[in-house]
């Protein structure tokens, strides 16, 4: 800090203590004194001379009382002027002494001789003054003799207005010479003059002659003072006196409690609230100290001023007082300024974006500023007053006067809402305000963000800072403003709605519509932009075709043309391939999803965590509730690569939405969008396997030679059977997680979405007319959006998590025995193969070498053709080796050559093990879906119906067919 | 794109009938008589490419291969109002124009002589599309044409295109009164076999059921050819809805099938579809409330079934695929389906899966319907199998007294020997042992139970 600044600002201080200079002025040389006392006053004119002569004589530092004299400030500064350094030195310098009065004049005197001696020691000798300055005020320990009391200026705190100037020195510590006289030697009304004049200074803070700071009071500790001083009188007053001057020493108090409130709590880190708060008491004591001011000059000028007067004329003021105290009060104990009880329990962990911004600015680290007590700011702050208010609702004055600091103390507040309602910004550089930024997530996060950062935690509500007025529509705000970001953040499109008058404080009535406009006008805004602009309607339409397959007629295509890259091991995939051959079929003509405007988004991947095993990860994750529970996990956990994972089994799809629309197609629902589509995946590869299987069983010469071997006959059929019951749990498992799961679950989302639209549009128009020109915080009328963006995405996960729930991904036992059973099946429909020529090698009719007589010659050479390509054309050898490398997963014993009968009885053996696999693990399946049915999921009790076809005609059938009434 | 299928018409029948189907889905599908695109059906949401191509100038053409002996029905077609959809390429009439004379023999020997013209228009086709699904035949097997031909054709079918599907709809005579062809036993046992031997499914559409229908139903004493026909096609196209309105399921002809033919041999499929209208007839709009237990109630009664058959006691069905059409809640269905099971609607096969299988699909937008909901039920029963034993019974009748035996004589598979008719009536009998052991509850262990079938003497054919 210069050195050329600082005069101004010390005399305005000096001014600001010590109240308004003329009545300052009035009350130091006050020329009358009251008739009623004896001789022992000095004479007027001596009196007088004394004045004049310590203007000449000292500074302008040297007492309180003349301090705000304009002369002898205008005076001080011209000399400072002159000589800079000095004046440095000076004015750190001040000394307080009593100011003249009507005590005895011996005892003014010998003060006055020792100030001017002083002083004129300190001028003489400016260097020893800087030494002592460095020493703190408050440790200087005025030596008995000489009594030195000084002031000084203190160093700048961050509150920029608080007072500087150092505390007085204790009356208790002046020196025996300087006591006055004591009460019980003076006459009634002249204990009444010098008690009235001592309250004077007692109400601007200060110790009068008599009226002293009570023991237990330090005036350098800030707890003290913030809860204000006691005092205590002299002994010797008279109790008529006594009682009354007891009663106004509550002002005085109070007052002094005040100012110190404001000095405290204008400090930088209490926020703007705090300091249009304090600016607003602060005003408030200006017009109290005007009073005192006038009341000095009315107990100077007015004989008949009595101590009742005085009560009389202080009583509103100290009514006020009172109520601005016990206010005050309230703050400090929620500060915990006032007692020591340090709570740690803040937000300190997730406020780190506040920390690195601290060091990003090089700013201290001052630990108070963290790890301190929490500062009651913002919000609370005006939640303290409204309750107060509230409380004091009854009596008129105090209501006047809350209200006052309410609008006042809220200005900034309203500021910062307007801002963050109508522009969404936010300008909060002490953090009060009810929504907090974090401005380390960026939106580009969003593209692997599986959490929602962006949207959930980019700006959060400070929960504790909500002032009552906005407790009912926090949600709003916080989603008004967040909306608008949306909007400004993806089209530069400026819509901030242009609000001609806003409401500026807390009090004014239109501050609900003002939020409730500010939030229909963001979430229209918002909502056209996802609907309209962006579509949404036709984003999730595409996602429906891609993921959950709904014309699935290209994706059987692209199954069929990728078929030979798919069968490859999940590592040999060519997924640039397989992406290419996904292209060339979303583009062919003729198909539905030709038509998708977004089909270039997406992509095909490939997830070597096989689909089971990454939902049972998650789900496996227990205390987590539902909803979070499908999180993916990081993918830096070592993951063991299912060794049969090929890729059919590892194909995925991936859809990358541009900005606004991937706040509702985010990656956390495009996880659960490619969980839906793996499940369905494995369903319809299945499906299809088992469709070749079937065409296997119908044309293929091996099965449909009706053989000599009555045995092989009867094995066919139970080949056939286990391969149609098979066929029937898929299809009925697909129809049941697409019919009655998906697409309805899909209707009713897009029942709410087109709802949503509709209503956009009929509210578009009466709000384009009245967007011109009037003021929209006029027309409540406009029609009130029910739904909103927060909501639309929440429907959109409501939507997957069900279908996830109800296809039973969310399930670890069932999801085990499903897998179970889709692996039996997979089995036998990848042992098709094989089993048609062991069949083959079992049927003496093929393997022999001359044509069975149950044969024509023509269908025998055609046999015998087919049979001649065979080693080349069919891919024997690989399957051989499959089986080979699988044959623990099959459960099925080699079947070695040898007699046929023994062929044949081990056939039946390997079509044995298989029915009464895939019948046992269907039953356990099927009872664990009535559990769940009957307990928590109610749709399964469907599928569960549907599924029990599969198994009739099964040893395990009848098991249930009773029960459920199962005619079979 | 995939799955395309490629319809072959043989005779007179399967020509009168295409007409009728190929009319049926160019309304369905806002096709003009040209092959243009309507105004209105530019919106998509179908998928023609099954049954269409799109030539250079846009034009939809069918996929139809159009075969006929004889000019008349042809003729008719290429002056009829849809004339210029077809690729004009793809008509074959006989060179004699005389027909085959409703002698299965005829018909046989001149698709020997014709196959190359046929085979190349059918390589053609599938040449021109990307993944070939399959065949759909249409014929009657009562007649000359449909049935010889159409015989010889699903040989050379199967021989050709091995790993396609080959689906017919076959019109089967009405047992019930001998009608204009006496020697039908005949052509039915004969076809019969190259049914049950190379053709992956058949759909059996009955005469004698379907004037019933149309007599019972659409309150027409003296129903013409041209409404049987309707009904057939509108059998046809609803049971194609999947493929040409895909959803989530059954969009290709494998998936509807692999769960209606558990058994290879069975794959004779009967059909049923309500409600019917007729648009030419007033009486038949009959105000009603369609619900989809309604639909599903109606389609398992048998006078809903295009087939007539005599049930017996045991007789099952071995599964069942209803196409539900319209706006349907799933609820719904799975509530019909448990009531169908609880008041034993349907019996099923002891021993294997009861599968009654439901695909919901879209209807045509451009055909106003007057009901909410419509179905069509396929559906494999083992009832079928007296059909059969009807056809069988009045084959024997007139083979014992060796009747109308000549003109068969005369034709080329006859020429050495009548073995044909006895191996087709092998065949045949085979067919119906194996419905009957299905009825059986030890299908699967036949050995607990009585002999089911005669496992000598037979020669299957892949």
């Amino acid at each position: 800090m210069s050195s050329g600044t600082r005069p101004s600002s010390f005399a305005e201080k000096r001014n600001r203590d010590s109240g308004v200079p003329p009545a300052a002025a009035s009350a130091s040389s006050r020329p009358r004194m009251p008739t009623t006392d004896g001789g022992s006053f000095t004479s007027k004119a001596d009196h007088q001379h004394q004045h004049s002569s310590r203007y000449a004589t000292t500074t302008e530092s040297h007492k309180r009382s003349t301090s705000g004299n304009p002369r002898s400030t205008s005076r001080s500064v011209e000399e400072r002027r002159t000589d800079k350094i000095q004046v440095t030195t000076r004015e750190a310098l001040i000394s307080r002494a009593r100011s003249p009065d009507r005590r005895g004049a011996t005892a003014e005197r010998s003060s006055r001789a020792t100030d001017v001696g002083g002083l004129k020691q300190r001028t003489a000798d400016p260097r020893t003054r800087d030494v002592r300055q460095e020493a703190p005020p408050q440790q200087e320990k005025p030596a008995p003799p000489p009594w030195e009391p000084e002031a000084t200026l203190q160093p700048h705190t961050t509150a920029p207005l608080a007072s500087r100037i150092s505390i007085p020195p204790l009356a208790s510590s002046a020196p025996q010479p300087l006591q006055p006289k004591s009460l019980s030697e003076l006459s009634l009304e002249a204990q009444e003059a010098v008690i009235i004049e001592d309250l004077m200074f007692v109400f601007m803070g200060y110790e009068g002659q008599y009226i002293r700071f009570a023991k237990g009071y330090n005036p350098f500790e800030e707890r003290d003072r913030l809860s204000g001083p006691t005092w205590r009188i002299l002994p010797g007053l008279d109790p008529s006196l006594q009682d009354l001057t007891l009663s106004m020493l509550r002002m005085a108090t109070h007052y002094t409690a005040l100012e110190t409130f404001v000095d405290v709590q204008s400090r930088e880190e209490f926020g703007s609230v705090n300091h249009a708060l304090c600016a607003s008491i602060r005003k408030l004591l200006q017009e109290y100290l005007v009073m005192v001011a006038q009341l000095e000059t009315q107990f100077l000028t007015d004989d008949a001023f009595t101590m009742h007067i005085l009560n009389v004329h202080i009583l509103p003021t100290s009514h006020m007082m009172y109520q601005l105290y016990t206010l005050a009060h309230e703050f400090l104990k929620r500060n915990a300024l006032l007692d020591d009880e340090t709570d740690e329990s803040s937000d300190s962990a997730d406020d780190f974006d506040h920390i690195l911004e601290q060091l990003r600015e090089g700013g201290e680290l001052v630990p108070g500023n963290m790890t301190g007590k929490k500062i009651c700011k913002g919000g609370v702050v005006l939640g303290l007053i409204t309750k107060r208010l509230e409380s004091m609702s009854g009596d008129p004055a105090a209501r006047a006067l809350l209200t006052t600091l309410l609008r006042d103390a809220s200005k900034p507040y309203m500021a910062m809402l307007n801002e963050w309602l109508h522009h969404g910004a936010i300008n909060d550089p002490h953090s009060e305000f009810l929504i907090k930024e974090q401005r380390s997530i960026r939106r580009e996060r969003l593209e692997q963000d599986y959490t929602d950062e962006y949207w959930e935690r980019r700006y959060t509500i400070r929960d504790h800072d909500v002032p009552p007025q906005l407790e009912g529509v926090k949600d709003k705000v916080l989603l008004a403003g967040k909306y608008l970001n949306v909007v400004r953040e993806c089209g530069g499109v400026d819509v901030s709605l242009q609000v001609k008058r806003v409401p500026a404080s807390f009090d004014d009535n239109r501050f609900l519509d003002n939020v409730n406009n500010a939030y229909a006008h963001a979430n229209e805004s918002l909502m056209q932009l996802l609907l309209t602009t962006h579509q949404l309607p036709a984003r999730l339409t595409s996602l429906k075709h891609y993921f959950f397959l709904d014309p699935s007629d290209y994706f059987s295509y692209f199954l069929e043309l990728g078929a030979s890259e798919l069968r490859k091991p999940v590592k040999a995939v060519n997924t640039g391939k397989l992406q290419s051959l996904l292209d060339l079929v979303l583009r062919q003509p003729g198909s539905i999803v030709s038509l998708d405007p977004f089909k270039e988004d997406v992509k095909v991947e490939m997830n070597e965590i096989t689909l089971i095993k990454s939902l049972q990860r998650v789900v496996n994750i227990t205390g987590i509730e539902q909803g979070e529970a499908l999180q993916p996990l990081s993918s830096n956990q070592p993951i063991e690569n299912d060794k049969n994972a090929n890729g059919f089994t590892s194909l995925q799809l991936d859809y990358s939405v541009p900005f606004p629309v991937s706040l509702v197609i985010s990656r956390k629902t495009v996880w659960r969008y490619q969980a839906l589509f793996r499940y369905l995946l494995s369903l319809r590869y299945l499906e299809s396997q088992l469709s070749t299987t079937w065409q296997t069983h119908t044309s293929g010469f091996v099965w449909s030679h009706r053989s000599s071997t009555r045995n092989l006959e009867i094995w066919k059929r139970r080949v056939w059977t286990l391969r149609a019951r098979m066929l029937v749990f898929v299809q009925q498992l697909l129809f049941f997680c697409t019919a009655e799961v998906i697409e309805p679950n899909w209707q009713s989302l897009m029942t709410r979405v087109r709802e949503q639209e509709k209503r956009d549009i009929a509210a578009a128009a009466p709000q384009g007319q009245n967007g011109d020109g009037n003021d929209p915080n006029c027309t409540p009328s406009t029609p009130r959006t029910t739904r909103t963006v927060d909501e639309l995405m929440q429907d959109h996960v409501d939507f997957l998590d069900t279908c996830l729930k109800e296809c039973m991904l969310t399930n670890s036992k069932l999801l085990r025995i499903h897998s179970k059973l889709m692996q039996t099946c997979t089995i036998f429909a990848t042992y098709t193969n094989w089993l048609s020529r062991e069949l083959e090698k079992a049927d003496p009719d093929l393997s022999g070498a001359n044509k069975p007589p149950n044969m024509t010659d023509e269908q025998w050479k055609h046999f015998q053709s087919v049979r001649s390509q065979k080693p080349t054309s069919n891919p024997a050898v690989n399957d051989a080796s499959y089986i080979d490398g699988d044959s623990t997963a099959g459960g099925k014993p080699a079947v070695s050559g040898g007699p046929d009968s023994a062929r044949i009885a081990e056939l039946f053996d390997v079509i044995k093990k298989w029915e009464s696999n895939f019948s046992r693990h269907l039953q356990i399946l099927l009872d664990a879906l009535n559990h769940y049915a009957a307990t928590e999921t109610v749709v399964l009790l469907s599928l569960c119906a549907r599924l029990s076809t599969a198994n009739q005609g099964t040893e395990y059938a009848g098991l249930r067919s009773d029960e459920e009434g199962v005619v079979v | 794109m995939p799955r395309e299928i490629i319809t072959i018409q043989a005779g007179q029948c399967g020509n009168s009938i295409g007409s009728q189907f190929w009319q049926q889905l160019c309304q369905e599908h806002g096709i003009s008589q040209d092959g243009n695109l309507e105004d209105f059906a530019t919106e998509g949401g179908d998928r023609k490419d099954v049954f269409y191509y799109q030539s250079d100038d846009t034009r939809y053409i069918p996929r139809a291969i159009l075969i006929d002996l004889e000019p008349r029905v042809i003729q008719s077609i290429q002056t009829g109002p849809y004339r210029n959809i077809y690729n004009p390429e793809n008509f074959f009439v006989g060179k004699s124009g005389v027909g085959a004379g409703n002698n299965w023999g005829d018909g046989y020997q001149t698709g020997e002589l014709v196959h190359e013209e046929i085979m190349e228009m059918i390589d053609r086709e599938a040449d021109g599309s990307d993944s070939l699904e399959g065949f759909m035949v249409l014929h009657s097997i009562a007649g000359g044409t449909g049935s010889g031909l159409g015989s010889f054709l699903l040989e050379r079918l199967n021989d050709r295109f091995p790993k396609k599907i080959i689906q017919t709809y076959s019109v089967f005579p009405d047992t019930t009164n001998s009608g204009d062809v006496v020697v039908h036993p005949y052509n039915s046992m004969l076809t019969m076999r190259r049914l049950t031997q190379n053709a992956d499914s058949v759909v059996v559409l009955d005469n004698g059921a379907l004037s019933h229908i149309a007599a019972d139903r659409l309150h027409m004493q003296e129903p013409s050819f041209q409404q049987t026909n309707q009904l057939v096609s509108t059998v046809m196209s609803a049971s194609t809805t999947t493929l040409r309105y895909p959803g989530y399921m059954h969009n290709d002809l494998v998936s509807i099938l692999a769960s209606l033919i558990p058994t290879p041999r069975c794959h004779f499929l009967m059909t049923a579809y309500t409600p019917f209208t007729g648009d030419q007839v007033e009486q038949a709009k009959t105000v009603r409330k369609t619900t989809v237990l309604d639909v599903m109630r109606r389609l398992l009664q048998p006078k809903n079934r295009m087939v007539s058959t005599v049930p017996g006691k045991k007789s099952c069905y071995i599964s069942i695929l209803n196409v539900i059409q319209g706006e349907v809640d799933p609820t719904d269905v799975h509530k019909s389906l448990l009531r169908i099971r609880e008041r034993r609607l349907a019996t099923f096969i002891p021993w294997g899966p009861a599968s009654i299988q439901v695909a919901l699909t879209k209807r045509s937008p451009y055909i106003p319907m007057a009901h909410r909901v419509s179905g069509l039920m396929l559906a494999n029963h083992t009832s079928i199998a007296t059909l059969f034993k009807r056809i069988l019974r009045q084959y024997d009748g007139m083979r014992n007294r060796n009747a109308f035996l000549e003109p068969y004589k005369k034709t080329a598979p006859f020429a050495d020997s009548l073995n044909e008719f006895d191996e087709a009536r092998e065949v045949v009998t085979d067919l119906i042992a194996e419905y009957e052991a299905a009825e059986d509850a030890n299908y699967l262990n036949p050995d607990a139970g009585e002999q089911p079938t005669s496992a000598e003497g037979d020669k299957r054919m892949g």
